[in-house]
C-alpha cells in the first residue's frame, strides 16, 4: 500500500500550461504507454512568442482528439479505459490555457470515478529527468531552463526540493527568443539561435556573463540589453557571430551557476531539464562540469526536456501514491512555485 | 432522458440536471471568475442532490457563449470532457439565447393584463473593453422565443441605436442580461426595459433548452464542439504579466 493509501497505477497525463497540448499515458511513474503532442509553434511563430489568447482557444480546439489518440497509443481505450488516475497541469503557466487541461481532466475523472491529480509544471520537468534516468542519486542539482522559467533546485528525492536560485528577470528561454526576434531569426528562438550560432564565433563579441562570480541568482536582461547595444554599434556584424556569443555567454552563466549549486550542496548528480536543456552547446557544457566535479551527469532526452504530458503523468503518479487525490475545486495558479522546504 | 448543462459563460457559473419533468437539481455559484474552481464541483453536486451517475446521462448541453474567453473555455472543455469520456452528444446552447428564454418566461414589466404581449428581446452580455454581446429575439404571445439575425459584438451606442428603433417601430424592448445592467441609462434612454432579475445565463435552462434540442436531434461529438468568442484574439504578448492572474478587463 502507498504512503497515501491510493494506487496510482497507470495515470493519464496533461499538460496544457504553455504553446504545447499533450496527452499521455503512464504506467507506475516510468513507463511511457504513450505520449502525445499538439505544438502551436506556428501559430505563435508570427508574433515572435506565445501569445496567452491564441494558447487558449487552440487548446481547447485539439486536446480532445489528442487525449482519444494517447488513450488508443497506450491500448488502455476500453470504457472505462484502464487507467487509475488523470493528472494535469494546475501551473504554473498561461491562465487561459492552464484551465482548458485541467478542466477536462477534471471532467474526465469525474466520468471515470477516478482520482484527479492537480500537477505543478516545475515539478513535472523534475520528473521528466527520473522518466528516462530512475537510479539518479541524491541530491540532484538540477538547472531548470525553459521560456517561462530558469531555476537551480536541489532534489533532494521526489517531493523534497531546495530552491538554490532563480532569475531575477528574463528567463533563459525568453532571453533566446527576444535575441533572436530582435535579429530576425525566427521562433522559437532556443533553436534559431542554435543553429545560427553553429556558423558564428563565440568569441567575436565579448557579451557581459550576469552575476557569473555571484552567488546563485541569475540575470539576463542586462545582456539581452548588450546584445541590442553592440548590433546597433556594429550593424555590419553577422548574425551568426551575435548569435555565438549571445549562446556562449547563455552557456557560461548557466553553467557556473549549476556548478557553484551542485558544490554548495555536495551534489552527488547534476541534471538538466526545460526546453532550453535541448540546446547542444549547454548539454555539451553540463556534460564536462559534471565530469569535472567527479559526479553523474542527466540529460533527458529533448522530447522529455520540452513540455509533455508524460512528466506530467509521472509527477501525478507520485503524488497521487505519496500524497493522495487533488479535490475538484483545485485551482490554477499561473504564478504555482515548487513547494520549497523550509 | 438526462441532460447535464454546463454553465459558464459569464460571471456565474453552475450546473444543472433536466429531463423530461424539468429540473432536477441546479447549482449557481456567483463567485467572480473562479470557475475553473466551481464549475466540476458544481457537476459534482447536481449529480448527487439529484442521485444520478454521470453515466445515466443521455447528453451534456454547454453555453458556448458569447461571453468571458477564459470562463467559456472552463465550461466547454468540462463538457467537452464529459462527452467525450462518457460517449455522450454535447450539445451547443448559446448564452444570449438562454437569456432570451428566461427573460421571456418571467413575469416582467411588459406582461399586460395576465397577457403576453408580442415583444423584442434583446439580451445584452457585457464583452469588456467597452463592448456588448447582443442578439435580438421575437417573443410571441404564446412565449415562443425565436431567434432574428445572429449574435454580434457592437458598442454600446449602436446598440442604442437599435433598440431606439425597435422602441419606435412600436415593438415592447426587454434586455436581459449583465451588459444592460451595465449599460442601463443607454438602454432604458432608448425606451427599452432592462430585465434585472435575468442578468446571467442559468444552467437550469442551459440543461432543458439542450434537452429538447437534444430530442430533435441536436448535439455533436464532443471533439468538434468549441466556443462562439464572436471577438478575434487578442494577439498581445504581455511578457510581464502573462504568469499572473487575469483582470478583470479581460472578456
Ligand atoms: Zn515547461
Amino acid at each position: 500500500m502507498s504512503a497515501s493509501g491510493f494506487r496510482a497505477g497507470t495515470v493519464l497525463g496533461v499538460e496544457t500550461s504553455c504553446d504545447e497540448t499533450a496527452a499521455a499515458v503512464v504506467q507506475e511513474g516510468s513507463r511511457v504507454l504513450s505520449s502525445v503532442l499538439s505544438s502551436q509553434v506556428d501559430l505563435h511563430a508570427t508574433y515572435g512568442g506565445v501569445v496567452p489568447e491564441l494558447a487558449g482557444r487552440a487548446h481547447l480546439e485539439v486536446l480532445t482528439p489528442l487525449l482519444a489518440d494517447a488513450l488508443e497509443r497506450a491500448g488502455v481505450s476500453g470504457s472505462p479505459p484502464a487507467l487509475d488516475a488523470v493528472a494535469a497541469t494546475i501551473g504554473p503557466g498561461l491562465m487561459g490555457s492552464l484551465l482548458v487541461g485541467a478542466s477536462e481532466a477534471k471532467a474526465l475523472a469525474m466520468a471515470w470515478d477516478l482520482p484527479f491529480v492537480g500537477v505543478n509544471h516545475l515539478e513535472g520537468h523534475l520528473f521528466a529527468a527520473l522518466l528516462e534516468d530512475p537510479d539518479v542519486p541524491w541530491p540532484l542539482v538540477v538547472l531548470l531552463v525553459s521560456g517561462g522559467h530558469t531555476l537551480l533546485v536541489s532534489m533532494e528525492g521526489p517531493g523534497r526540493y531546495r530552491r538554490l536560485g532563480a532569475t531575477l528577470d528574463d528567463a533563459a528561454g525568453e532571453a533566446f527568443d527576444k535575441v533572436a526576434r530582435f535579429l530576425g531569426l525566427g521562433y522559437p528562438g532556443g533553436p534559431a539561435i542554435e543553429q545560427a550560432a553553429a556558423a558564428g564565433d563565440p568569441e567575436a563579441f565579448a557579451f557581459p556573463r550576469p552575476l557569473l562570480d555571484e552567488g546563485l541568482e541569475l540575470s539576463f536582461s542586462g545582456l539581452k540589453t548588450a546584445v541590442v547595444r553592440a548590433v546597433r554599434a556594429r550593424p555590419d556584424a553577422s548574425d551568426a557571430d551575435v548569435a555565438a556569443s549571445f549562446q556562449a555567454a547563455v552557456v557560461d552563466v548557466l553553467v557556473a551557476k549549476a556548478v557553484r549549486g551542485a558544490r554548495s550542496v555536495g551534489a552527488r548528480g547534476l541534471c538538466l531539464a526545460g526546453g532550453v536543456a535541448a540546446n547542444g552547446p549547454l548539454r555539451v557544457s553540463v556534460s564536462s562540469a559534471a565530469a569535472e566535479l567527479g559526479i553523474p551527469v542527466c540529460l533527458p532526452s529533448r522530447a522529455m526536456c520540452t513540455d509533455n504530458a508524460a512528466m506530467v503523468a509521472a509527477a501525478g503518479w507520485w503524488q497521487l501514491e505519496h500524497l493522495g487525490p487533488s479535490p475538484l475545486d483545485t485551482p490554477c495558479d499561473p504564478a504555482l512555485s515548487l513547494p520549497f522546504a523550509a | 432522458m438526462l441532460v447535464l448543462g454546463v454553465e459558464s459563460a459569464t460571471d456565474v457559473s453552475g450546473a444543472a440536471l433536466a429531463d423530461e419533468s424539468g429540473v432536477l437539481a441546479a447549482a449557481t455559484v456567483a463567485r467572480g471568475r473562479r470557475h475553473g474552481e466551481t464549475v466540476a464541483p458544481a457537476v459534482h453536486f447536481v449529480c448527487e442532490r439529484a442521485g444520478v451517475a454521470l453515466g445515466d446521462l443521455d447528453a451534456v448541453a454547454v453555453d458556448v457563449g458569447p461571453g468571458l474567453f477564459t470562463g467559456l473555455r472552463v465550461g466547454v472543455s468540462t463538457a467537452k470532457g464529459l462527452g467525450f469520456a462518457l460517449s455522450v452528444p454535447v450539445v451547443e446552447v448559446g448564452s444570449l439565447e438562454a437569456l432570451a428564454v428566461e427573460g421571456a418566461a418571467r413575469r416582467g414589466p411588459w406582461r399586460v393584463d395576465g397577457a403576453v404581449p408580442a415583444l423584442s428581446l434583446v439580451p445584452v452580455v457585457d464583452a469588456r473593453r467597452g463592448q456588448v454581446f447582443a442578439g435580438r429575439f421575437r417573443c410571441s404571445a404564446a412565449g415562443e422565443v425565436e431567434q432574428v439575425g445572429e449574435d454580434r459584438l457592437m458598442e454600446p451606442q449602436a446598440l442604442a441605436r437599435e433598440l431606439g428603433g425597435l422602441a419606435q417601430a412600436g415593438s415592447r424592448v426587454v434586455c436581459p442580461g449583465d451588459g444592460a445592467v451595465r449599460y442601463a441609462e443607454l438602454v432604458t434612454g432608448a425606451g427599452a426595459v432592462v430585465l434585472e432579475e435575468v442578468r446571467w445565463p442559468d444552467p437550469g435552462v442551459i440543461a432543458r433548452l439542450g434537452l429538447s434540442r437534444f430530442r430533435s436531434g441536436g448535439g455533436r461529438e464532443a471533439s468538434k464542439v468549441t466556443a462562439r468568442y464572436l471577438r478575434p484574439a487578442d494577439v498581445r504578448i504581455n511578457w510581464e504579466t502573462r504568469f499572473a492572474a487575469p483582470k478583470a478587463s479581460e472578456p
